[in-house]
This record gives C-alpha cells, sequence and structure tokens, in this order.
C-alpha cells in the first residue's frame, strides 16, 4: 500500500512540475503565427531599438508575431551567444530568425542550417544594399544573411594633439598616411606631455574577434594575408609568408617600444585622453564624440604598402532552414530593412547604415558626415571581408593566439608556423571542408 | 512471521529503488552516457557543425595529442631548424616543446600537440600549488578563526565570502585588480617597495600569469577547506589540550601532537577533495586569460573546451578529456592507495 502511496505521491510531484514546465509558454492571439528571433546582447540602447522594431512590426500586420529572445555575451568574441548558437544548430532547436557576426555565417550555411534568401530578396533592396553587405551575406553564389548596418575600421584623432604635434590629418581615403608618415605621426604623438603613449588598440578586448577584425587587414596591407583566397585549403607560405612577418613585426615594434599597451584596463584610453590616437571601430565613435566635440576625428586606415585595408562585417539576419514559416521570417527581415528602420538602430548603435537610400538620410555617415571615410572605404573595395569559409573559427583563433601571443614578444615566425599548422590541421580533419 | 520479514525486506528493497532512481537516471544519463559517447567520438573526426558524416578515424586524435619526437642538431641556428620542420614530411606539423643543449649540439623535443602537453603541465603545477598552499592557508585561517576572539563570526563570514561569489564576478574583479599600470596590486607593491617592484605584468607575462591564477584560484577557494578544518578542530576533545597543559606542553607541542593528528581525516578529505576540484580549473582562465600568453595559463579543461566546442572539433575534444579522465583517475587512485597505507600504520 506504501509503495502505491509514495508511487502517486511522485506521480502527482511530476504532474505539477509538467503543468507549470507547459504553462509558461505565451500563445499568440487570433491565430498569428509566432516567430522565434535571437538577438546576440549588444548594448542596452540597441536591445531597447531592437524591441521597439520588433513592436512595431507586430503592430503593423496580423499574421505573425516576433518573440525575441536575447542571448548574453554577443559584444564579446568567442563567447556566449556563438556557443548557444552551435548548441541550438546541433540540437535542431534554432529560432525562426537569428542574427550572426559576419564570418561565423559560413559554418552554417556550409552544414545547410540556413534558408537562401535570394528567391525572397526584390531586385530594387538587393541593388540599393551595400555591396559589401552582400559580399559578406553570401556563401558559395546564394545570400544566407543580410545585415542592417555593415562596420568598419579607422584611426580616431583629436584635431588639437595632432595639429600640436604637427601632423597631417588626412581626410578621405585617397591621402591616407603611409607606413613613414604613420610611423613619424606615432613618435610625434609619443612626444606630447598631455599623453601617456600614442595608439590605443583596445586589446582589453583580449584574445578574441577583435584582433583578427581589426588587425588581419594590417597583414592584408602589408600585402600578406590569414589564407590562400582562391582555395581557402591552406595559409602556407602566406600566413607565415616574408609580408605576413613584415606586418607582426610592425605590431609587435608599436608594443615593444611602448607606442602602445597590451593590457589597457578598459575601453576608455581615447577619451581619458591617455592615448592620442585610438584604432577604433565604429561603435565607440559615439562616445568619442560626445566627450570631445569637434576636435575628435576619424582618420582612414593608413596604406602600408599594399594599399590601404579595413575589416567589414557586421551582425547580421539569417532565417534558419529549421524554421516553418520562412516567408514570415522574411517579411520581419524586409521590414527592418527599410531605410527608416535601418536608421533606427544605426542612430543608437553608430554603424555604417546598410542601404544607399538610409545612407543619404544618414547625417554622420551622409556626404560630408563625420565618418563619410567609413562609407568610402566600404564602397572603394578597401575593406575586406573575413575568409568566407567553414573553417573560419580555426583560422581567427589561430590567428587571434599567434598575434596575442606576438604583441607580448613572442617569435613572430614560429608563432605565424604555428598558425599555419593549426589552420593545416582543421582543413585536413574536415576533409578540406567538401562542397556538399 | 517468515513471510512477514520477506515482505518487509521486499518493501525496502522497492523503496532503496525508488529512492535511488533519480540519482541513478541522472548519473547514467549526465555521466555514463557522456563518458561512453566521448569514447566512441574520441575514435572519429566528428565535427560539431558539419554536413559531412563522421569518420573512424581509430586512434589518430590520440597519436596526434601524445606524439613526441626528437630532432638533433648541430647548430642552433632558428632558421637552418625551421627549414627543416617545415620542409621534411617526417616534422611536418610538429613544434618545438622545449630544448636541451648537450656537447654535440641541440636536441629539440617536438609535440605534434605543444598546446594539449603544456595545458597537462599548467595544470599539474596548478594542482601541486592548490593543495598544499590552499589547505595551508586554510588551516592556519581555521587556526585563527577557532580562537575566542571578539567578532570571530565576522571573520568567519568575511573568509567564507569568497566561496559563495561566481568565479567569473571575481576573475573579472580580479583582472583590474592585476592590471600592469593602474591595478591595486602593482600600486601597493609599488609604494610597499618603495619603486624597486613596479609594472608586473600579471596576466600578460608568461611567467607570472598561471602564478596570477593560482592565487586568484586560492584565494577564492579557501573559504571552503577552512570552513571544513574548522569543523574538525571542534571535533577534538577539549580534555586532550587540558591533559596536555597539565603535562607542560606548550603551544606549538599542542599543535603538533594533538591538533595535527586529530585532524588526519579531515586533511585527507581536504587533499582529496581540492585535487578533484583543482583539476577542473577553468572559468578564472576562461575569463581572466583566454590560457594565454603563449599557452602558459591553458589547462586540459580550457583546452578540451577550446577544441572540442568552440574549434568544434567533437572528436578531438573528446580524445583531450578521455586522456585526461584517465590521467585523474589515476591520481585519485594513487592517493587513495597512499592516504589508507597510512591509516592503517595508526
Amino acid at each position: 500500500m506504501k509503495t502505491v502511496k509514495l508511487v502517486v505521491v511522485m506521480l502527482t510531484a511530476l504532474a505539477i512540475c509538467g503543468v507549470f514546465a507547459g504553462g509558461s509558454g505565451e500563445t499568440p492571439a487570433d491565430g498569428a503565427k509566432e516567430l522565434h528571433l535571437w538577438f546576440h546582447g549588444g548594448t542596452a540602447d540597441e536591445t531597447e531599438a531592437m524591441r521597439d522594431q520588433i513592436k512595431r512590426f507586430n503592430d503593423s500586420q496580423d499574421g505573425y508575431v516576433v518573440v525575441m529572445t536575447e542571448i548574453p555575451g554577443g559584444a564579446v568574441a568567442g563567447s556566449g551567444y556563438n556557443d548557444s548558437v552551435n548548441a541550438a544548430a546541433v540540437a535542431g532547436d534554432l529560432p525562426d530568425i537569428l542574427d550572426l557576426d559576419g564570418p561565423n555565417l559560413y559554418n552554417y550555411a556550409w552544414a545547410g542550417y540556413l534558408e537562401g534568401l535570394d528567391g525572397y530578396m526584390s531586385e530594387q533592396l538587393r541593388s540599393e544594399l551595400l555591396p559589401s553587405l552582400i559580399d559578406q551575406g553570401t556563401y558559395r553564389g546564394k545570400i544566407y544573411a543580410i545585415g542592417q548596418y555593415d562596420s568598419g575600421l579607422s584611426l580616431v584623432g583629436r584635431v588639437s594633439l595632432l595639429k600640436k604635434a604637427g601632423v597631417r590629418i588626412p581626410r578621405s581615403i585617397d591621402d591616407a598616411w603611409d607606413l613613414d608618415e604613420f610611423v613619424a605621426a606615432l613618435k610625434a604623438l609619443q612626444a606630447l606631455p598631455e599623453v601617456e603613449y600614442a595608439l590605443d588598440c583596445k586589446m582589453n578586448y583580449g584574445a578574441g574577434e577583435w584582433m583578427t577584425y581589426a588587425f588581419s587587414p594590417v597583414l592584408q596591407s602589408f600585402g600578406g594575408d590569414l589564407i590562400d583566397r582562391d582555395t581557402y585549403q591552406s595559409a602556407e607560405n602566406i600566413l607565415n609568408g616574408p609580408k605576413s612577418v613584415k606586418a607582426m613585426n610592425f605590431l609587435q615594434w608599436i608594443f615593444e617600444n611602448g607606442y602602445s599597451v597590451v593590457s589597457p584596463p578598459d575601453d576608455n584610453e581615447f577619451v581619458n585622453g591617455k592615448a592620442a590616437l585610438g584604432w577604433m571601430g565604429h561603435w565607440v565613435w559615439k562616445g568619442y564624440h560626445d566627450k570631445f566635440g569637434d576636435d575628435v576625428v576619424a582618420i582612414p586606415m593608413p596604406d602600408f604598402g599594399s594599399g590601404a585595408v579595413t575589416g567589414m562585417g557586421s551582425w547580421a539576419w539569417a532565417v534558419s532552414s529549421q524554421s516553418k514559416h520562412p516567408e514570415g521570417a522574411w517579411k520581419f527581415l524586409e521590414y527592418i530593412l527599410q531605410p527608416e528602420e535601418i536608421l533606427a538602430i544605426t542612430d543608437i548603435n553608430g554603424a555604417v547604415p546598410g542601404r544607399s537610400t538610409a545612407l543619404e538620410k544618414s547625417t554622420l555617415f551622409g556626404n560630408g558626415g563625420d565618418l563619410n571615410i567609413f562609407v568610402q572605404q566600404l564602397q572603394k573595395g578597401v575593406a575586406v571581408p573575413r575568409p568566407k569559409t567553414p573553417g573560419y573559427p580555426a583560422i581567427t583563433t589561430a590567428f587571434y593566439t599567434a598575434m596575442d601571443n606576438i604583441i607580448k614578444g613572442s617569435d613572430i615566425q614560429s608563432e605565424l608556423d604555428a598558425a599555419v599548422d593549426a589552420i593545416a590541421d582543421d582543413i585536413r580533419q574536415n576533409n578540406g571542408y567538401p562542397v556538399q | 512471521m517468515r513471510r512477514k520479514t520477506h515482505s518487509l525486506q521486499a518493501n525496502q528493497r522497492t523503496y532503496a529503488w525508488l529512492m535511488g532512481l533519480p540519482g541513478i537516471v541522472m548519473l547514467i544519463t549526465f555521466v555514463v552516457l557522456p563518458l561512453l559517447l566521448g569514447a566512441f567520438w574520441s575514435l572519429t573526426n566528428k565535427r560539431l557543425i558539419s554536413p559531412v558524416p563522421t569518420q573512424f578515424v581509430g586512434f589518430e586524435n590520440y597519436r596526434n595529442l601524445l606524439s613526441i619526437k626528437t630532432l638533433q642538431v648541430e647548430q642552433d641556428n632558428p632558421e637552418k631548424i625551421r627549414e627543416i620542420l617545415r620542409n621534411d614530411s617526417e616534422y611536418r606539423g610538429y613544434r618545438e616543446l622545449f630544448r636541451m643543449k648537450g656537447p654535440h649540439g641541440t636536441r629539440l623535443v617536438l609535440a605534434s600537440d605543444v598546446v594539449f602537453l603544456k595545458s597537462l603541465r599548467n595544470t599539474i603545477i596548478f594542482v601541486l600549488f592548490i593543495v598544499p598552499g590552499q589547505g595551508g592557508a586554510a588551516l592556519i585561517l581555521a587556526l585563527l578563526v577557532n580562537r575566542k576572539i571578539r567578532g570571530r563570526n565576522f571573520y568567519r563570514a568575511t573568509y567564507f565570502a569568497p566561496v559563495v561569489t561566481s568565479m567569473a564576478v571575481i576573475a573579472i574583479v580580479w583582472s583590474f585588480l592585476y592590471n600592469p599600470s593602474q591595478g591595486v596590486i602593482n600600486v601597493l607593491l609599488k609604494k610597499m617597495t618603495f619603486g624597486k617592484v613596479s609594472d608586473i605584468g600579471w596576466l600578460v607575462d608568461v611567467r607570472y600569469a598561471l602564478p596570477a591564477i593560482i592565487i586568484v584560484s586560492a584565494w577564492q577557494a579557501t573559504g571552503f577547506q577552512m570552513v571544513i578544518f574548522l569543523a574538525g578542530l571542534q571535533n577534538i576533545p577539549v580534555h586532550l589540550y587540558e591533559q596536555a597543559g597539565i603535562d607542560g606542553a606548550g603551544e606549538f607541542q599542542r599543535f603538533r601532537y594533538i591538533t595535527f593528528p586529530q585532524l588526519r581525516n579531515t586533511t585527507i578529505f581536504v587533499v582529496i577533495s581540492t585535487t578533484i576540484l583543482a583539476f577542473r580549473v577553468f572559468t578564472q582562465i576562461d575569463v581572466m586569460t583566454h590560457g594565454g600568453p603563449e599557452n602558459s595559463t591553458s589547462s586540459v579543461v580550457y583546452y578540451a573546451v577550446e577544441q572540442g566546442f568552440r574549434q568544434q572539433r567533437i572528436g578531438y575534444g573528446s580524445a583531450i578529456t578521455m586522456i585526461f579522465f584517465v590521467f585523474v583517475l589515476g591520481v585519485a587512485l594513487l592517493q587513495n592507495f597512499l592516504l589508507k597505507s597510512e591509516k592503517a600504520i595508526d
């Protein structure tokens, strides 16, 4: 009897748990279809803007209700968001709509987790998108993700300091500094009593995607690269070739001579006035401008010999191939890709609006705007996408590990050799990432 | 009568199973099953996200992880050595682990996965420092807060506070403390040594990164062992001390001949539990150093997560954890054997 009682008690307990677990889901009103959306935890303002966009979309039509889940850690590389997406992809639990950071896209596309978007996209939209967005979102001829905005790099400086140090301020990508001029600028600025050191490289972000994003352009501007971009099968003699070695030599020189520091305490070295120049992603501009006003100026990336190069690619929206309502998901993407919706988010995060019709309306990026050089960089081929291969995670890890060691004083050639071997190992393990 | 006993036994057996069931189910689901899956996957090239079917690769992952070769060179010429390492197919993919200088030139010890071996070394160093360091500190703290002093509950709570704080939070706070130019630790060191010690690159210098991690870890967990020691101390009968007092034993003698021997079982527990916990070191490394600089803080668990999950190489990651499993099992068995035999002498 007692056994029976116990079993009854346990079953009741289980049933209660089940009721609570089952009761937590929201049911959409009036038979509207629910679309789940994952958003990498951006800044609080960005998330708020995203939430507003979703609300506007939900109010604008009756067919679909978008439900957002914010997954934290997205802003930091190698972080929780990617881990969550990986786990969900394996478990078959991907949401209908998700945002992916540029180069992570190809692995998911290769593995078949993403819906091709070509069939949904109108000719007009395609023609108005920044070419860099299409480039970054395309894998093997098909487009899998579209960003509302793109990103870019530049240097940032203060007019007053640059003038005092007697450094020329380039205003467009055509008169960017060359290597000698950049070195001279570092030396002149370092000598100023107002600042502690010349260049903030934001190494407080640590060994991670920032390093690949921000400093693989230095490789490319020296004529090197991360991998052979024709085949994506080998990095031998490219990542460890003489040109890449020269580039890393230059970076090591910057740190070893104190022109930059390997572990700044936080993101504010430029804003605090400790560093004279900043290696800047667009996302920090607003804070800088708020602090220094018109004294702050964006300076195009220097040309180290093989042309100026900047990074590109940002968070972009993709639709899961597991989605039951891809047409609804696309409807949402189309909605947030309207010029005013793009501006609603880029006004907050300071990114480059991804559509020409939005760009025209932007005071920051439009002709004559403070950050117009970012648009020039993206439109005129200065921006180079990170390698478009499913093996990207191995490539970026190999590079930022090597770079982290190099700026802390390791032997350059052997670090780059190790990176090449790590990439080769990954490619071999995956049988060369065969096309399916 | 007989029947009744039988049914009682049967009844109890049912209860035993019922009570044990949740635990057993969880153990099988979260320990036994993953272990078996890991053992199987370690023999394959399984990738986390891939359209390519998984292939059986035998012991290749293990070979990759553990292969070591030596190379004798007459002259210590980096360019020559590089030429051999990159062009000779026998040494392809091998990297220098360390070198020994001898009368007939230099002998290079090469490994195909230097990072794994370094991670293993780092983990062992970590455990070797943490177990005596943290245990010793815990014992001293326990002796201090066991005294009848004013506000001792305050001290107990203070020393225990880091234990209930998340390691991720502690790691972030300590990253600030460790900052070379502005962190409190360097500022204090500079003041205390009148400027002789300054600007130690705690988390960025190969020499200091692992010690820095060890210090944080010990600081965080000592409170836990302190509480266990404290419980042990309070179990020691007071009359032993009273008798020793009559015999004229001093403070040190009381500790040496009463406290320490009486704490033997507590100490054994602390040593074994600390060892097992220390082998798991991951969070502080993930937050503070990402295993760098130059892999000087990479631990085996960190490397397994890095390879298996972030690099998506499930097969390789599984092989790492299988090797580690065997290693930790060996250490645990050895400890068990050594500590037990000591008990038998008693």
